[in-house]
């Protein structure tokens, strides 16, 4: 196991402040570039905590994926975002399945909640949404409260 | 048939092997678990979880609704660690906002998260050996449960959905019955656990049933990202409690308990320890219980963390329960992503799972001890 070596991947890192943010490093990742980046983390040690995306088109034009990095034994942890195309279907990013198999899952559940799709994926299918729905629960413009009419406006 | 099945699924099959679904009603799966399974005999070639059945959709609720609403639905996830879940939900808020918990409640909280936690465990204990046979030790296990949600239902008003975390605190400061009630069960279950330990550990069925049966390896572990009991039981004693302290945590003195053998069996024996380990953290907190108040002088009503990312974990009965937040500095919640351990638990399973008997699947599950809402969410 070597150590932790980032530099050549042309990552916008930052060090953040662990005791109000919960992680230590931030790395703003271009796609292509994910592959390598999960490697490097997983020659030094690290697993694969988390995957996520969150529906950024209307503040950042951009479906944001978000991997979180960490170790066991001792206490330091990367967040890693990487920015996709904005459009849904469209956004595309490279599977981690290979190099990190909780990935399988995880992005998955990107691809069911969020549409973007992981090439390379061995299989991906929806995960906790029906098989035969056509929408991605988490998108901001699929089923807001805020668009129903407000019934308790008349009590105000 | 499954319109999508995973491409392992579609191989040609010869002649000796067939699909058998185990579960979503099955009364040996947990909760609405459904395992896709296929075999040879009773031998599982590969095995496809197919999850979903409970799924509520707590993190779209989540975008939905403020910060503080989102309060009662954090008790729900995991039904079984509702008061863990809950006051995680309640310090990951708390730091982003830069909110004071009075240290009263700090210790509250601990003390009301590791009952929680020896909840938890018990009716896993009680569950798991009802799995392989084992009917006797359910009812002593959830006799002694009993105590514990009445001792919650008192301070709470909730025998399982807690809700009982305020941003800065908790609802309700906890009084001398309270404590007496506690410091009881303390003893009861300190009399309790070495029957636990001695009605089954030496049970010859039992030990074969469990030893050397589901062994996940480190580098299983690793891949999938499994944490709680189940990595510790592979030898790895990794504890957000130590890890990363938080509510206090690092002013107590307790140990990790860990194994080896990373089988069935270890990970009976690190629970059935744990319980313990609980125990006296209880006790340690009972007796240093400061004074003071128990929730901010002033209610917060409105609340609105700064902008950013932020992700913060705590320890639940089933391991490391991260939440990934995203703040547009408004009231409303931009993200909340719900890391559970079960849904890394489970996702290994594909891979645990294949080469066993259809008769170790139900060991296995229940003792890495999986809870479906909150793989589901």
């Amino acid at each position: 196991m070597s150590s932790l070596d980032l530099s050549n991947l042309e990552l916008g890192s930052e060090e953040a402040e662990y005791s109000s943010v919960g992680f230590h490093y931030i790395h703003r990742a271009q796609a292509g570039r994910i592959v390598a980046v999960a490697e490097a983390f997983r020659e030094a040690g690290y697993h694969l905590e988390m995957l996520t995306a969150e529906d950024r088109r209307t503040d950042l034009e951009a479906m944001r994926l978000v991997y979180t990095f960490s170790r066991l034994d001792q206490l330091d942890r990367h967040m890693v975002t990487v920015d996709l195309a904005p459009e849904i279907p469209g956004a595309q990013a490279p599977s981690l399945a290979g190099i990190y198999p909780a990935a399988n899952w995880y992005e998955r559940e990107v691809f069911d909640m969020y549409g973007i799709r992981f090439d390379g994926h061995p299989d991906l299918r929806r995960i906790l949404l029906p098989d035969d729905v056509e929408f991605h629960a988490l998108l901001k413009d699929f089923g807001r409260i805020e668009d129903a009419p407000d019934e308790g406006a008349a009590n105000k | 048939m499954n319109p999508h099945p995973a491409p392992a699924l579609e191989r040609a099959h010869d002649d000796e092997t067939y699909y058998l679904n185990m579960g979503p009603q099955h009364p040996s799966m947990h909760g609405v678990l459904r395992l896709l399974l296929r075999l040879r005999g009773e031998l599982i070639l590969e095995c496809d979880p197919v999850i979903g059945y409970a799924h509520r959709a707590h993190e779209k609720m989540a975008e939905n609704r403020s910060w503080i609403q989102f309060l009662p639905n954090t008790s729900r996830i995991d039904y079984l660690s509702g008061m863990i879940y809950n006051l995680g939900y309640c310090q990951a808020v708390e730091k982003m906002a830069s909110i004071e918990v009075p240290v009263r409640a700090q210790a509250i909280r601990v003390i009301v998260s590791e009952l929680n936690r020896i909840q938890s465990h018990l009716l896993w204990f009680g569950t798991f050996l009802l799995d392989i046979g084992g009917i006797t030790p359910f009812l002593y296990c959830f006799d002694d449960r009993e105590k514990i949600l009445s001792i919650l239902e008192r301070v709470t008003g909730s025998r399982l959905t807690y809700s009982y975390g305020r941003f800065g605190g908790v609802s309700q400061d906890i009084d001398d019955v309270f404590i007496e009630q506690t410091r009881s069960f303390l003893t009861r279950m300190r009399k309790q656990a070495p029957m636990y330990h001695q009605l089954v550990h030496e049970n010859v069925i039992f030990r074969k049933r469990c030893e050397g049966v589901g062994v996940i390896s480190r580098e299983v572990a690793h891949d999938y990202g499994i944490t709680g009991p189940t990595l510790r039981a592979i030898g790895v004693d990794y504890d957000v409690r130590r890890a990363e302290p938080y509510s206090g945590y690092e002013q107590y003195d307790f140990e990790i308990p860990t194994r080896t053998g990373g089988d069935c069996l270890a990970r009976f024996e690190v629970r059935i320890e744990e319980m313990e380990q609980s125990c006296r953290i209880i006790e340690q907190a009972l007796d240093a219980l400061p004074d003071g108040p128990v929730k901010p002088a002033k209610f917060i009503k409105k609340l609105k963390p700064p902008a950013g990312e932020f992700y913060f974990a705590v320890e639940s009965a089933r391991g490391h329960f991260g939440m990934h937040m995203v703040s547009d500095g408004g009231d409303v919640p931009s993200k909340i992503k719900l890391r559970t351990p079960s849904f890394s638990l489970l996702s290994s399973m594909s891979e645990v799972l294949e080469g066993t008997m259809v008769a170790d699947t139900i060991a296995i599950l229940g003792s890495v001890d999986v809870v479906l809402p909150e793989i589901d969410r």
